[in-house]
């Protein structure tokens, strides 16, 4: 495996640009470390087709800064016990605007970076937390598409969980 | 109250009969009695047939029982027990349909129209609240009344409430679980631009697939189960996930944070809340383990379900017991007439708040909800009792006042009287252990039915003033509304779990293996109340 460590990948973003990348950083994404262990080794750049450069660099820049983390194992138990705790680092990092959030979330997914994926959802369900509908829907400019009827309905029938 | 001129107190009653009476008419005659009213102004002594009079009234009692059972009734529950509504701590959950009062007078209408209903603890909460804005607003009532100003007001008062029920009892004509399943393939829908013609806002939400939708509300979910509830009432696609990801409410089930992990089946501490150290820890029951794969509890067809109707303490909230009862004054002095004699009516209350360690605050006082719950933390209960300790020596701010919050004296001074407990709940029959080990014979058990009920709870707490005591309450969880829903009859029964009813209620003495009952008279059941922030990481 040392030979391998140290060699660089090309990633060719959606938008055709190329991004020299350390394999070990490439490999916290699980679709290209499953990809290159099917492979063997990749010479020629791997288009990633989902992604635009920027939102490339921005996920890169997460799987560089993590690129010594423990692998994560496949139940979170404990993270869910503090799951609103987001590193610091990670918080800053998540600091963007609505659109590059969504964007690292949907490349997280596409890439199977779970973790970071956790992250981002978290991020997210920090700005649910604590407000009404109506106020979620002003953040996140979704929508009511309820008739009011529908609305009240929906409304009666979750009364309970409003504690 | 006392009223000094009889003659006043006279006129006044009658005029307070004719409003009832008066109020009565618009509910059962519609908008042509209105007409009728108007024309019988000239003649206020006109009293309708007293027969007519007494029907009237029984539906109006009808009409004003709709609106209840749909807000405080799930708000409240309990007959007679009321609990400061508008000032609670947490405004943004409460979404009462009727618009609460604001000045001192419509609080005090309030509060004659409550006691009309023999509602008494809701009454005196709103005549507390109208005198305290305004020591002079009977008299503002009665001159209102007095002008004939009051049938204008009372008509557009009562007309609102006929308008709620009949809105809210046209029969449904999906069924709620066919609604939502309806709702699968909607998109989340993106808000229209502000102005026409500007390009629409920014929603990127819109675009994430399901699966990222439902790892984000689980996110939320296990957060607070509350805001994941909130999520539903967003858009149709949210309703759907919230009623279809039944693996997220498995995880709140089985979590320690809302759900029955942090119940405990069997005392966690001693009563004064420090652990009990054991060589051997015991193996803890819990009824849905992560460890083995669990069956739903045979009668529930969902974990949604199993979670807001299995037996369960919040630690998201204080539970509060309202407790008024009258005692006779003395007679004033100028008049010997007895009748006349003041009666004094008391308020106290119970609080307990439960922590997922076992432990639990017991606090009974004649303190204010608004006053005293925000403060009744273990923190402030330890700093309390500390500074009543050497109460002279040092002035209580010195010691107690925090960093952050300083608390203010009165609810200090509550806290000083604050009891350490345990809490448990009882552990629902089960054929691997029947070896029960309770350390003293409990005085029900021989009286009532042995098999334990699983909705029971044991709290015992520490004795006042004297070390050998221990208190042991047992109450029973209960629904919030047990008795029949006149207004929704199709509506599902909220908040469940969330009323603690008396059972029992014994000081145990432990150096003569004595119990001695304490009367339960004035013991009214626990509510459940929830505080901003409280077992919620903010």
């Amino acid at each position: 495996m040392a030979d391998t460590s140290n060699q660089e990948l090309t990633f060719t973003s959606s938008d055709g640009k190329n991004l020299q990348v350390p394999r070990d950083v490439a490999e916290r994404s699980l679709l290209i470390k499953n990809m290159l262990d099917d492979l063997g080794d990749a010479t020629e750049a791997i288009p990633i087709p989902n992604v635009t450069e920027n939102v490339l660099t921005k996920v890169l820049e997460w799987c560089t800064h993590h690129r010594n983390d423990p692998p994560t194992t496949g139940d979170e138990d404990d993270s869910r016990r503090k799951t609103t705790d987001i590193e610091e680092w990670d918080q800053k990092f998540m600091q963007v605007d609505q659109e590059m959030l969504f964007e690292i979330i949907l490349a997280a997914n596409y890439l199977d970076i779970k973790p970071l994926l956790d992250i981002g959802c978290k991020t997210v369900a920090n700005m649910i937390k604590g407000k009404s509908p109506e106020e979620i829907r002003k953040t996140f400019n979704i929508q009511n598409d309820f008739t009011p009827e529908e609305e009240d309905q929906i409304r009666r029938e979750n009364e309970w969980a409003e504690e | 109250m006392t009223m000094a001129d009889n003659a006043e107190l006279e006129s006044f009653r009658r005029q307070w009969r004719e409003e009832v009476e008066s109020r009565t008419k618009p509910i059962t005659a519609g908008t042509s009695q209105q007409t009728s009213s108007r024309t019988a102004a000239p003649h206020p002594r006109h009293f309708p047939p007293t027969r007519h009079e007494a029907f009237a009234r029984k539906e109006d009692e009808d009409g004003e029982a709709v609106v209840p059972s749909s807000q405080s009734d799930l708000v409240q529950g309990v007959d007679g027990l009321s609990l400061a509504r508008p000032d609670d701590e947490d405004a943004f959950q409460s979404r009462t349909p009727r618009t609460e009062p604001k000045s001192a007078l419509e609080h005090f209408e309030r509060a004659v129209e409550k006691e009309a209903e023999g509602n008494l603890g809701d009454s005196l909460q709103h005549y507390r609240k109208a005198y305290r804005l305004d020591a002079a607003v009977d008299k503002e009532y009665r001159n209102k009344h007095f002008a004939g100003a009051w049938k204008k007001t009372t008509q557009t008062a009562t007309s609102k409430e006929p308008t709620k029920p009949t809105s809210d009892v046209k029969p449904d004509i999906v069924p709620t679980s066919k609604l939502i399943t309806s709702f699968f393939s909607f998109p989340i829908p993106p808000a229209e631009p502000l102005f026409e013609g500007d390009p629409a806002p920014p929603c990127p939400i819109a675009h994430v697939p399901s699966e990222v939708i439902v790892e984000i509300l689980r996110h939320v979910a296990l957060t607070d189960p509350a805001a994941f509830c909130r999520m539903a009432l967003v858009c149709k696609r949210f309703a759907y996930h919230f009623s279809h990801e039944q693996h997220i409410w498995k995880r709140i089930c089985q979590g320690a944070k809302f759900g029955f992990k942090a119940m405990h089946y069997s005392f966690a501490c001693d009563v004064h809340g420090n652990p009990e150290h054991r060589l051997e820890p015991l193996p803890r029951y819990t009824p849905f383990p992560t460890d083995i794969p669990v069956q739903l509890p045979s009668p529930l067809s969902s974990w949604s379900e199993v979670f807001h109707t299995f037996p369960r303490i919040r630690f998201t909230g204080i539970y509060i017991s309202t407790v008024n009862y009258t005692r006779a004054g003395a007679a004033s002095a100028y008049s010997n007439i007895s009748w006349n004699s003041p009666i004094h009516i008391v308020t106290y209350y119970r609080y307990l708040r439960f922590y997922p360690d076992g432990t639990v605050i017991y606090l009974l006082t004649t303190v204010e909800p608004v006053d005293v719950v925000p403060h009744i933390t273990k923190a402030n209960v330890t700093a309390a009792r500390a500074t009543s300790r050497k109460q002279h020596q040092k002035s209580a701010q010195d010691s107690v006042t925090g960093p952050q919050d300083p608390v203010p004296p009165i609810a200090l001074d509550a806290l000083k009287r604050a009891q350490w407990g345990r809490w448990r709940l009882s552990k629902p029959e089960s054929p691997t252990d029947s070896l029960e080990e309770s350390g003293y014979s409990f005085p029900t058990k021989d009286k009532s039915t042995s098999t334990p009920d699983p909705r029971d709870l044991i709290i015992e707490t520490e004795g006042i003033g004297a070390p050998k005591y221990i208190y042991v309450l047992h109450l029973a969880l209960r629904s919030s509304t047990s008795r029949p829903v006149i207004a929704h009859p199709m509506a599902p029964n909220p908040s469940r779990n969330t009323k603690l009813v008396w059972k029992g209620y014994w000081s145990y003495d432990k150096l003569t293996d004595d119990w001695a009952e304490f009367g339960l008279k004035n013991d009214r059941a626990f509510v459940f109340r929830r505080v901003r922030g409280w077992g919620i990481n903010y």
